[in-house]
């Protein structure tokens, strides 16, 4: 059992700071994704719960203690670092083992909790083996796997699949998926720039951007209710195609004029106050399909990118300053420079504010309340 | 356009050039050592009148006379040298260690005093160094030598360490780290045995410089047990200077040893000098 609770973590090099603040309650058992862009301290948020940082102001308990000035073998927390970083002059079974003979554990427990982990982890025919003769996938378990033998309350994983290649980051993605399953006990920590593991490991999903919480929620909330437009574009690939506009009618649902020369009708409330103002309005290229008797717009295609099932559909208009993004389906004949008619269900509309906040359905004139500001 | 077989005529001629260079880089370094060698092997005379021949007869009488007039200053000298390569080596991994791992305040300035021990001129510090070694009663004796061989080879020998371990991923010592080991630890179990290959460079350097240093070795010692093979060859050769094959002899007997360790260690020796240097 481990519950976290990061309150007003801040993180300075010098006089810049990293991070501002992070408010943060990790679950017992929970799996959490800390995602997004590079430089946003997602990292150094990890780091500083590893221990392996500094925290420069604020409080991080884990299970109630807390944990600002102890070390890092001392938490209770394993990591997996996006390198593996295992000893290159140790055994697969030395590296393992390496944390409990530092811990004084009797040889014969070492050896067990080792072929236990390797059983789970599928290891047990390298162990006499040294890192270099391990393939990436392997040499990535192995890093899983000390951190197993640990029996930490929290385990923390590093970017574990960036060094990866595409299949074997998938194959190795499932497995800790499954690793997850078989330790549902285990706290998991997971910082990831790919949205994909975001999206298929996490019980909840810390979005960071500029060393501030944009967002947590699910998973599929983070996809259906992005609390700004950061989170909508973050989430989602390819990304919310954004159409920048002016509210024209307000009410229980409010008509948009868009700059891209059409306008839509958004089922979302909005109060009269905000008659006239900017807003911009959001439609995922999912949620786009063609549809000559009810239109929302037309467009040229200006490039088809086909990828077998589906086909990434750019479409250009005037008044547009980046092409819209369709994705339709693999079997269509779509041509660059046909003009298509696109609609979308009304329910998968977003509507952000002109700060870039969201409107979001029965809550007019209520911005989302970022967190951690 | 060049065509394939003058291309491979060209290429021929190149390796044949390079080949012909290594042989005469080769034949100019060993050939005085056999010259040397040899001539412990011929009498006085054989060495006058025939110096490029092969000895008329393969005695060791020469050798064996060498042997019992230099033994003493061999052991003198494997005892500064070993002692004097440990001492060194392992103080220079500890400060590398510091310089490159712990959070030390003024870092670059310590680095920096460190490093700048490498400028220091042993003969501008002759004479200081032997009041200050009178005054502590170490004179003459072999800790004289060791610790000079140490104060003066820690500063080279801490850059080439530092230089290899900045090159050594600090994840590893986060892993540690994480995995409980204190800093001596990591530095033992971790990052010392990833050094090896320098590690190894630095022994041979050492083991070089300390077998063959003189300055130090004539002035700060007297006593003929106390002299390392250097000064003792000197003193042989001012004493048997007409006999030239036995100090011929004697040469090759005090250059023997290093000659071993270098070819023993030369694959450690080039790799570590080789990899610190960069990707």
């Amino acid at each position: 059992m481990a519950e976290l609770k990061l309150r007003n973590i801040r993180k300075n090099y010098g006089a810049m700071e990293v991070l501002h603040g992070i408010d943060l309650d990790i679950r017992s058992g929970e799996f959490v994704v800390f995602v997004g862009p590079s430089g946003c301290g997602k990292s150094t948020l990890l780091r500083a719960i590893a221990g392996l940082e500094d925290i420069s102001f604020g409080e991080f308990h884990l299970d109630g203690v807390l944990m600002n000035d102890i070390a890092p073998s001392q938490r209770g927390i394993a990591m997996v670092f996006q390198s593996y970083a295992l000893y290159p002059h140790m055994t697969v079974f030395d590296n393992m083992a390496f944390g409990l003979k530092i811990a004084g554990l009797r040889k014969d427990r070492i050896a067990a909790r080792i072929r236990q982990a390797a059983d789970i982890l599928q290891l047990t025919p390298y162990l006499d083996r040294y890192p270099r003769a391990l393939s990436g996938g392997q040499r990535q378990r192995v890093a899983i796997g000390r951190a197993i033998v640990r029996d930490p309350k929290v385990f923390l994983f590093d970017e574990p699949l960036s060094n990866l290649d595409a299949a074997l980051r998938v194959a190795t993605r499932i497995e800790i998926a499954k690793l997850k399953q078989a330790m549902p006990e285990a706290t998991m920590i997971y910082v990831t720039h790919d949205q994909v593991e975001a999206m298929t490991l996490a019980d909840r999903i810390v979005v960071l951007r500029d060393g501030r919480i944009e967002q947590i929620g699910s998973p599929v909330e983070l996809y259906r209710r992005p609390a700004n437009l950061f989170v909508g574009q973050f989430i989602g690939s390819p990304s919310m195609n954004v159409l920048a506009g002016t509210l024209a009618r307000t009410g229980q649902s409010s008509r948009i004029d868009l700059d891209a020369g059409f306008e839509v009708m958004v089922p979302i409330a909005t109060d009269a106050a905000m008659q006239g103002q900017r807003v911009h309005f959001g439609v995922r290229p999912e949620d786009l399909r063609l549809s000559e008797t009810a239109p929302l717009f037309r467009a040229t295609i200006s490039l088809v990118e086909q990828l077998g099932e589906v086909q990434l559909t750019y479409l250009e208009r005037p008044g547009l300053a980046a092409p819209l993004i369709a994705k339709l389906p693999g079997h269509l004949d779509l041509h660059q420079g046909t003009e298509i008619a696109l609609t979308a269900d009304a329910a998968n509309f977003h509507l952000f504010d002109q700060h870039g906040n969201a409107i979001r359905p029965h809550e007019a004139g209520h911005k989302i309340a970022v967190p951690a500001e | 356009m060049m065509t394939v077989s003058s291309r491979s005529f060209w290429g021929g001629m190149s390796q044949a050039f390079l080949w012909a260079l290594l042989l005469s880089v080769g034949v100019i370094v060993v050939y005085p050592l056999l010259w040397m060698a040899l001539g412990g092997f011929k009498s006085n005379s054989q060495i006058f009148e025939q110096p490029f021949a092969l000895p008329l007869q393969w005695s060791f009488a020469n050798y064996l006379s060498a042997w019992r007039g230099v033994q003493g200053y061999m052991v003198s000298s494997l005892l500064i040298t070993a002692v004097s390569t440990v001492t060194t080596v392992f103080i220079s991994a500890w400060a590398a260690f510091g310089l490159t791992r712990t959070p030390m305040p003024a870092k670059p300035l310590v680095t920096a005093i460190v490093l700048g021990g490498m400028m220091l001129s042993p003969t501008v510090a002759l004479v200081p160094l032997v009041r200050m070694l009178q005054s502590l009663g170490l004179y003459d004796t072999h800790w004289a030598l060791i610790i000079l061989y140490t104060a003066f080879r820690v500063p080279f020998t801490t850059f080439l360490i530092r230089a290899y371990m900045l090159d050594l991923p600090r994840d590893l010592d986060e892993a540690a780290m994480m995995d409980g080991a204190s800093p001596g630890q990591i530095f033992r179990r971790i990052i010392l045995p990833l050094c090896r290959p320098i590690i190894m460079s630095c022994i041979v350097l050492h083991i070089l410089f300390a077998w063959n240093e003189y300055l130090f070795a004539m002035i700060f010692t007297n006593n003929p047990s106390v002299q390392t093979l250097p000064v003792g060859l000197t003193s042989m050769m001012s004493k048997q200077g007409t006999d030239f094959a036995q100090v011929f002899a004697a040469m090759t007997i005090s250059a023997l040893p290093i000659v071993i360790i270098f070819f023993l260690t030369q694959r450690y020796f080039i790799r570590g000098l080789t990899e610190g240097i960069g990707k």
